[in-house]
């Protein structure tokens, strides 16, 4: 009798585990499809660099305020870059050298394993699809409204329906402080709200490089926590960040956990911390 | 031998800028029959254009054309009863208007109301760091801007020269019978016109609608990409982009009516 029913008990835990098995495997499927197609979750084990410079020199550039000398890095998925720039030299050419759009007199950058140098006109297009960004200056189409400027890359790239579209981005509007996806023309806009919408359209579509420019500017310092907050999923789900600054309160935060800490000296970038 | 090179620089830049114009116009359509290149976004931007281009200058149009129509029914009116020809009023229709008038004032009426204000927003863009902020988010601008642009434009021009001709026929049958009782019925009048209109006339207005109006595409998108560094050369990049309009305008017109009637 005994027996037996030890017997049906270790049944039960061998039917237990293989039922816990089954759960888990189907919980990482749901991780992974999450994720960007083609870049494999961070959670699934394999991290692959997203972006690299290498050795990259810009020339001076009137749309800059300091060129670039002798950077490299190598950023991988879930990793956040954290620039920390000198006061009044807050236009700098990281984010156009990781998006390709301006060339390096020296070195090269490669976005997910790919030099720009070595992409055709679409195969570029295609790529820069695969990232996010908070622009330093004016970064608004002023004949397209707020939201159409929200969801015009997705609606371009991507087979997305539009209210799956505006169902994200009207989540991530909520998550930033706004009521919904604004509709108002772009010159019609309140500056603060225009702010809040560039995270929305950096965050939509889950990137797999977000580039936030001086993004908390006039918006400190209740922004923090919300956009910590999204930085913190973006990077669970693979994306990588790379962060500029100007303020104090950023670069301190602890709560943003950087994985690498560069402070801008001239055309130089120093690193001054880096995550064990 | 100064002055000679300078006429072999005045012509080579020319044919430079010629090659320039028709690998634009060229490319445009290369990719305008690609339907993967017709996402969703450029197909609004389409329709926004052919909204902004097209629909909105129907009214001026219009206008335009029942003006033509009633000038010219009436100086014809005058001068064919002089030679007592009344009734060849119909055939002066077709190789006034249909030939040669409607497809230039549809085309310049174009390049003077959307062309140069066309010029005009891109060179902004270009100076706002809009087209930049188009190119980092993977979308071509060429693909964006100048292909539902010049698309759009020409589409526009071919409809609205349709719509001038129907206009000016219509105002200039009315204006004629006002002047001269004795005018042959709509009926006749019609008959009289579709007799004139050759298959070589229907080729000829076809091709002075389309082809000018996709080099004005190109040369005003062109004008206003090469903006580069202030709001300044926005006007002289629209003056540029008129001159080169116009004068493109002519010149193929004039080389269409060569081809097809000499």
């Amino acid at each position: 009798m005994v027996r037996a029913c030890r017997a049906r008990i270790h049944s039960f835990k061998i039917a237990m585990s293989l039922l816990s098995c089954a759960i888990s495997g189907i919980e990482k499927a749901v991780s992974n499809s999450r994720t960007h197609p083609g870049l494999p979750g961070k959670k699934g084990g394999l991290s692959q660099a997203v972006l690299a410079f290498k050795g990259v020199s810009t020339e001076p550039s009137p749309f800059f305020d300091t060129p670039l000398w002798d950077v490299s890095f190598r950023l991988l998925q879930g990793q956040l870059l954290l620039v920390r720039m000198e006061r009044g030299r807050f236009r700098l050419p990281i984010a156009d050298l990781a998006a390709g759009i301006i060339e390096p007199i020296d070195g090269s950058v490669e976005f997910l394993g790919k030099n720009w140098l070595e992409l055709a006109a679409d195969d570029a297009a295609a790529k820069r699809a695969k990232m996010g960004r908070v622009f330093e200056g004016q970064g608004w189409i002023n004949f397209l409204d707020v939201g159409q400027n929200i969801t015009l890359a997705q609606r371009h790239h991507t087979k997305r329906t539009d209210t799956d579209i505006e169902a994200e981005a009207t989540e991530l509007a909520s998550l930033f402080g706004l009521p919904g996806l604004p509709h108002r023309p772009v010159s019609g806009a309140r500056q603060e709200d225009l702010n809040r919408s560039a995270f929305i359209r950096a965050f939509l579509g889950q990137p797999a490089l977000i580039i936030l420019e001086r993004p908390t500017r006039d918006l400190m310092p209740g922004i923090l926590p919300p956009l910590v907050n999204a930085i913190r999923v973006a990077r669970d789900q693979g994306s990588a960040i790379i962060w500029t600054t100007s303020e104090d309160l950023v670069w301190r935060d602890p709560g943003i956990d950087a994985t690498f800490k560069c402070t801008m000296f001239g055309a130089r970038m120093n690193v001054v911390a880096e995550e064990k | 031998m100064n002055t000679i090179a300078q006429v072999g620089n005045f012509a080579l830049n020319g044919l430079r800028e010629i090659r320039y114009l028709s690998a634009i116009t060229g490319q445009v359509l290369f990719v305008g029959v690609k339907p993967r290149y017709w996402t969703r976004a450029v197909r609004t931007e389409f329709y926004r254009q052919i909204l902004s281009i097209g629909v909105d200058s129907t009214g001026f149009v219009l206008y335009v054309a029942s003006a033509v129509g009633i000038l010219v029914v009436s100086q014809a009116l005058i001068w064919l009863q002089v030679i007592g020809q009344s009734k060849s009023l119909g055939a002066l229709f077709v190789t006034v208007l249909i030939r040669e008038a409607v497809p230039i004032l549809t085309n310049f009426l174009i390049i003077g109301r959307s062309g140069t204000a066309l010029t005009a927003e891109l060179g902004n863009m270009r100076i706002s760091g809009e087209v930049r902020v188009l190119d980092t988010q993977g979308l071509d601008p060429f693909i964006y801007l100048v292909m539902p642009r010049v698309l759009s434009l020409t589409i526009s021009v071919f409809c609205l020269a349709v719509l001038f001709v129907a206009v000016s026929f219509s105002s200039g049958y009315l204006f004629s019978l006002l002047l001269s009782p004795t005018i042959s019925d709509p009926g006749t009048f019609i008959h009289s016109i579709s007799s004139s209109v050759n298959p070589v006339d229907i080729v000829n207005f076809l091709a002075k609608s389309i082809i000018p109006a996709l080099f004005t595409g190109a040369i005003c998108c062109a004008e206003g990409l090469r903006v580069e560094t202030s709001f300044a050369e926005v006007p002289p990049a629209t003056k540029r982009a008129l001159s080169r309009s116009v004068r493109a305008l002519f010149g193929i017109s004039a080389l269409v009516t060569l081809l097809t009637y000499v």
